[in-house]
């Protein structure tokens, strides 16, 4: 199955895009104009979405003419891509999005060909999946590590790197003393935030 | 420049095929993904954190309502996406001078295609068939590939540590403490903003 | 085998002068038909590649642009809009790019740097007398022609120990190793120096890389301003006026050395890859080797492939981090195209060992780098290896030595072993070592070119 790589998916979906003559900005405009305003890093609707490792949202609005003896050819429609790498199955993912970020659904896909709605969450889920091209190949250099678990790694790697700073040179009994408090603190630590702009040294590495 | 965020990129790019080749193609990818040495050299660059090549056949553009008119395309379409890390020229630069063979047998079946080497030819392919990110998230801006493998390490050799110290001497600790800094002590390096883009 | 045109190429371009005094000059072009005179004046007296067959002469000298200087000439606009972007836009401009910030941001430099700067002058002499003479003449042939004003005066010279030049700078290392081999040159390969081969030899690298005109190692010419007349032969100069903290230095040193199980001779050889003497760790990790460091065949002759732990030679030092050799795999071919070819020289009174220091004194380095592409090859180094360290795998940590620490908590990680006298070390808060105090962007065109600068004759087609 092209599309997995270890227990992470490759999604791609080519949403064709409505084209309405009659009103007075354009569908894939509009879309461009919401997709720039969107929310960003920890408040970004896909850190709600479990499982979004890394995800984007392009307006393809046409194919590329390369040059003469190529042909000069066009697309009848323009395209919303929605490309997600994502950790587990795909339909649980998509279901995921309908109810987590039901509006933001709503936002983005209206302004496409054959939209559901969200209300049912199957649904929204067989639509995007009709507007799915299988991934030919798919690369993932970590391939086996939910969103959850990198943020957690990630973020033990600053507390200890903190603490290996701070405790160098201690004497065996007050270094054994110095983890024992500071692993108890990083196994009560929440993890960070999805999304986050930085990582910064948390309290879990100090008392 | 909503094609950043963080420390990643994210490149499009749109190729022409004439469909004849793109079976061609297929069989290729299906190697690649079946020889794991073949990837060894994307792993070892590790610059990437995902990325995919999607072929899309002239009559598989997603049509969904009678009103939206049908593609009557002559061409077959490779679409290519990825995240790395790294500046625009740099990943570029890179792949030509490490990865040209496999790069060519990937977009030689594409129109136009000038080989990857020398680069500067292979850079305005590029910058031809690229086209913008209009929103772009990752669960962790701050991370390359590199902080996230290194993250996963000390990780699990933390874990281990911590299980396997319990209830040693003073002493005792010590010696497993140096011994654990001597494993992670080349994935300790801070984490923190990606430098300007050049 | 590329045969380069010694004749038309600056000497300074092609070899490094070993004069014990340099001094380099700084003027403004004050009138685009007087500056084209000066220019004409000056370039009959430039130092050129060609052998000196009857010995040193007493005196060199070369010259240097900097876009500003082409544009007040009278180049072209066609000429000058085909000049790269970190050309035009000047050193300065590129602070964030290179980590001038904090403590090294250019508010901070020396007052002429804010100034309309568009010639660089460089005067290499065997004696001071020498030099004071050369550089005089530079002074009144700008009267005489009317043509420039002289801006600023460096000097700069070997560090003198015990009566003798050495290769030392002020924190006290000895520098000047591991200069690119390029093809072309009139010197023997020196093993470590050139580019990896399968084979595990050394070979010359491409002359492309560091001359205008000649194959690069992408396999194609350079990019080239235009008309290529204008470009060929000529390249690309970093010059970067670096004040050393040397008491800083001295005093972080011998504060953590006490702390390193190693000591602290060991401890500054981990900053920078070599111990003082120029011994490279990689080679001799516990101790400095005196004989190797004199043995040209062997004092570069290293690759990391057996130290990917660091052990030996730290993942972050500045040798390796400023020319990774096969550090990164694919046999080091992601290093070629990044490698500068280095003319510095130090600046200021030196301090003993003993004698107390001070990082008020005016002592530093004048480093200068040439390079084919200013972008590609110094600003990458210096962005992506220097100021940070993903390549390396070290996430954001920095070059311990050369880079701009103002934050305070950066740290340096030295890697080592479970024996004692090794054991993993770190070294926090670092403070800044190197602080910049000026610099720009110069092209070094060949003596043909400066002919038709002179003659007002560049023709962008």
């Amino acid at each position: 199955m092209a599309n997995l790589n270890g227990n992470m998916y490759g999604l791609t979906i080519l949403s064709p895009i409505l084209d309405d003559p009659k009103i007075k900005i354009s569908h894939d405009t509009a879309l461009r104009m919401y997709l720039q305003n969107m929310h960003r890093h920890e408040r970004s609707p896909f850190a709600k979405v479990a499982g979004t490792h890394i995800c984007r949202l392009v307006v393809m609005d046409d194919v590329v003419y390369v040059g003469s003896p190529a042909k000069e050819e066009h697309l009848k429609s323009k395209y919303l891509i929605f490309n997600s790498n994502l950790y587990g199955g795909v339909d649980a993912y998509l279901e995921e999005m309908a109810r987590k970020i039901p509006d933001v659904a709503d936002d983005i896909w209206s302004h496409c060909v054959g939209y559901p709605g969200v209300t049912d969450p199957r649904a929204f889920a067989a639509y995007m999946k009709k507007c799915q091209i299988e991934t030919t190949f798919f690369f993932a250099d970590v391939n086996d590590k939910t969103v959850e678990q990198t943020l957690k790694a990630l973020q033990t790697k600053v507390e200890f790197t903190a603490f290996v700073e701070e405790n160098q040179g201690r004497s065996p009994a007050e270094l054994q003393r110095e983890f024992a408090a500071f692993w108890e603190r990083m196994r009560k630590s929440p993890p960070p935030d999805g999304g986050a702009k930085e990582l910064t040294k948390g309290q879990a590495a100090r008392a | 420049m909503t094609n950043i965020n963080g420390k990643a990129y994210a490149m499009n790019a749109v190729t022409p095929m004439k469909a004849w080749k793109t079976p061609i193609l297929r069989i290729l990818f299906f190697l690649l993904g079946a020889i794991k040495s073949k990837q060894q050299d994307l792993i070892n660059l590790s610059f990437i954190h995902f990325a995919r090549w999607v072929i899309v056949k002239r009559n598989q553009f997603p049509r969904l309502a009678p009103e939206q008119p049908e593609e009557q395309l002559h061409y077959d379409y490779l679409l290519f996406f990825s995240n790395f890390n790294g500046t625009w020229n740099q990943y570029i630069d890179a792949f030509s001078a490490v990865l040209s063979t496999g790069l060519n047998m990937i977009w030689r079946w594409s129109e136009k295609f000038p080989g990857s080497v020398p680069v500067t030819a292979f850079k305005r392919y590029i910058a031809l068939v690229q086209f913008d990110t209009d929103y772009y998230y990752t669960a962790y801006p701050y991370a390359t590939t590199n902080d996230v493998k290194a993250a996963i390490r000390v990780d699990d050799r933390l874990q281990a540590f911590a299980n396997d110290s319990a209830g040693l001497s003073p002493d005792e600790f010590q010696q497993a403490y140096l011994k654990l800094l001597v494993k992670v002590q080349a994935d300790i390096g801070a984490l923190g903003p990606a430098p300007m883009g050049t | 085998m590329v045969k380069l045109n010694l004749f038309d190429i600056q000497g300074f371009v092609a070899r490094g002068y070993s004069f014990p005094c340099a001094c380099y000059l700084l003027a403004e072009i004050l009138d685009y038909k007087a500056g084209r005179e000066f220019v004409g004046r000056v370039t009959e007296q430039v130092t050129s590649a060609e052998r000196w067959e009857q010995g040193k002469p007493p005196s060199t000298l070369n010259i240097g642009f900097t876009w500003t200087g082409f544009r007040k000439l009278g180049l072209p606009d066609a000429t000058l809009l085909s000049f790269p972007d970190e050309f035009y836009q000047g050193m300065s401009s590129r602070n964030r790019i290179l980590g001038d910030v904090g403590k090294n941001d250019p508010a901070n430099w020396e007052p002429v740097w804010k100034e309309d700067i568009h010639l660089w002058l460089a005067v290499y002499a065997q004696t001071a007398d020498e030099l004071a003479k050369r550089s005089d003449e530079m002074g009144r042939l700008m009267q005489e022609t009317g043509g420039a004003r002289l801006l600023y005066t460096q000097q700069a010279s070997a560090i003198y120990i015990d009566g003798k030049p050495t290769s030392k700078e002020h924190f006290g290392y000895t520098d000047g190793f591991g200069n690119p081999d390029y093809e072309g040159v009139e010197r023997d390969t020196v093993p470590g120096q050139g580019k990896l081969m399968p084979d595990g030899k050394w070979a010359p690298l491409a002359t492309g890389e560091f001359i205008l005109g000649y194959p690069d190692e992408a396999r194609e010419l350079p990019a080239c301003p235009v008309p290529y007349l204008l470009g060929i032969n000529g390249t690309y100069m970093v010059y970067r006026k670096l004040h050393e903290n040397v008491a800083s230095f001295r005093k972080y040193l011998d504060e953590k050395g006490k702390q390193y199980p190693g000591g602290k001779e060991k401890l500054a050889a981990k900053f920078v890859g070599r111990w003082l003497d120029g011994t490279p760790l990689e080679l001799s990790p516990d101790r400095p080797d005196p004989d190797l460091v004199r043995d040209p065949s062997r004092n570069t002759n290293f690759t990391y492939r057996h130290d990917s732990d660091g052990a030996r030679c730290p993942l972050g030092s500045h040798i390796r981090r400023a020319n990774p050799r096969d550090a990164f795999g694919f046999n080091g071919e992601l290093i070629n195209r990044r490698r500068i070819m280095r003319r510095g020289l130090p600046y200021g009174e030196y301090t003993p060992a003993d004698q107390p220091a001070s990082d008020e004194d005016e002592h530093g380095i004048i480093f200068m780098a040439l390079g084919a592409s200013l972008y590609r090859q110094f600003e990458f180094m210096q962005q992506q290896w220097i100021e940070y360290g993903n390549d390396a795998r070290l996430g954001n940590d920095k070059d311990p030595l050369a880079a701009c620490h103002s934050a305070g908590s950066d740290k340096f990680v030295v890697q080592g072993t479970d024996d004692p006298r090794n054991t993993p070390f770190v070294c926090s808060g670092l403070p800044n070592f190197v602080e910049t105090r000026g610099g720009e962007y110069f092209f070094l065109p060949s003596l043909t070119a400066l002919r038709l600068i002179a003659d007002g004759a560049v023709d962008p087609r």
